[in-house]
């Protein structure tokens, strides 16, 4: 992360000081405000979703809710706690149904729970996120609204062939953080 | 039929709070009031992602990379007006929904592109986005091998995608 931005940026902000240098400035900021208005964005939707998840959590819906992904957490992440188990499970169901606003504070407290105090991210961790940027959404609904929009004929035809392409990079994702892992492991 | 899925959910999970004697208002005030320390504390990541990804398109970085990377993905069967987009989606969400809107309005949205574009769209994520954000509040700085598999997946699933779009 940290080469990547240092490289990404040194290069692009010498390019730009080639063509047109007084860009240079209004080019980061137009970055920052991006980031400040998605943040904005981004504060409505987290505070609907983790109101309704505190609900949830209240009223003992959440227990039943993780029990749908339970046996996929209890075969990757049984090593954690059973607390833990129920948020990554919470996550994973929110990621299913496309509700990323409730997917994302899940996910960052899910990580909190799982590290191990030192600055390496554990196999557990990895796996989590892996999981989580192989996309496990049944419906791609943004998508398919942005192609109705567009004038296609028949804008939910995409919706099998994203299926099951989001399953195999699912399971290669998995393959290889278990893969890699195991490399680890035998190595010690 | 779909758009009734989450409101239909809302629903229930608001009716079976109350049957639960739960304190509803309050509890989603409680919930909501977390939503600001989150931000709170993901703000700076969000910005440091998106200096870098800004840079990245205006520089013309991105068109340069794409480029370079263009002959290696047409080999792979990722057709070379897709290569674009498979170089800005691990960056950007919204970068990479603008260009699939400029795909289907230069291909039109049944074209074979289009919806190879869609499905790629439909079944990856933000990687280097979701990376900043979710290790954000951890101790965490070395990520090991997370980004390279996601990454590696990402682009089979691109393949996969292309493939699958030719039969279904």
């Amino acid at each position: 992360m940290n080469i990547l931005f240092v490289i990404i940026c040194v290069v692009s902000i010498g390019m730009i000081c080639l063509i047109n240098p007084e860009s240079a400035i209004s080019v980061m900021l137009e970055g920052t405000r991006g980031a400040v208005d998605l943040s904005l964005k981004m504060t409505a939707i987290y505070a609907l979703w983790m109101g309704i998840l505190k609900i949830m959590e209240k009223s003992g819906l959440s227990y039943y809710v993780s029990k749908i992904f339970r046996p996929v957490t209890k075969l990757f992440f049984k090593n954690e706690s059973k607390e833990t188990q129920d948020i990554i499970s919470m996550n994973l169901t929110a990621n299913f149904l496309g509700m990323g606003g409730a997917a994302t504070p899940l996910g960052i407290l899910a990580m909190e729970k799982m590290q191990d105090g030192t600055e390496r991210a554990t196999d557990n961790m990895i796996m989590f996120f892996v999981i989580n940027v192989t996309s496990i959404q049944l419906l791609p609904a943004t998508i398919i609204a942005m192609r109705s929009t567009a004038g296609s004929h028949n804008p939910s035809d995409i919706i099998l062939p994203a299926l099951i392409a989001t399953t195999v990079t699912t399971l290669i994702g998995i393959i290889l953080v278990k893969l890699f892992t195991g490399v680890r492991k035998t190595r010690k | 039929m779909s758009a009734y899925i989450l409101p239909v959910l809302i629903i229930m999970v608001l009716i079976f709070a109350f049957i639960r004697r739960v304190a509803v208002f309050d509890s989603f005030a409680e919930g909501a009031k977390e939503a600001l320390k989150l931000i709170g504390s993901i703000f700076p990541y969000i910005a440091g992602i998106f200096v870098c990804v800004t840079l990245f398109r205006v520089s013309g970085l991105a068109a340069a990379v794409t480029k370079l990377v263009t002959p290696f993905s047409n080999t792979i069967g990722i057709p070379p007006e897709l290569t674009e987009l498979i170089v800005i989606r691990p960056m950007s969400g919204s970068g990479s929904l603008a260009l699939i809107e400029n795909i289907y309005e230069t291909y039109g949205a049944d074209s074979y592109i289009a919806r190879c574009a869609s499905v790629i769209m439909g079944s990856s994520e933000t990687i280097f986005y979701v990376a900043a954000i979710y290790f954000s509040t951890t101790n965490v700085k070395k990520l090991r091998f997370a980004i390279p598999i996601a990454l590696f997946a990402s682009v089979a699933g691109a393949i996969i995608s292309c493939l699958l779009c030719r039969f279904l």
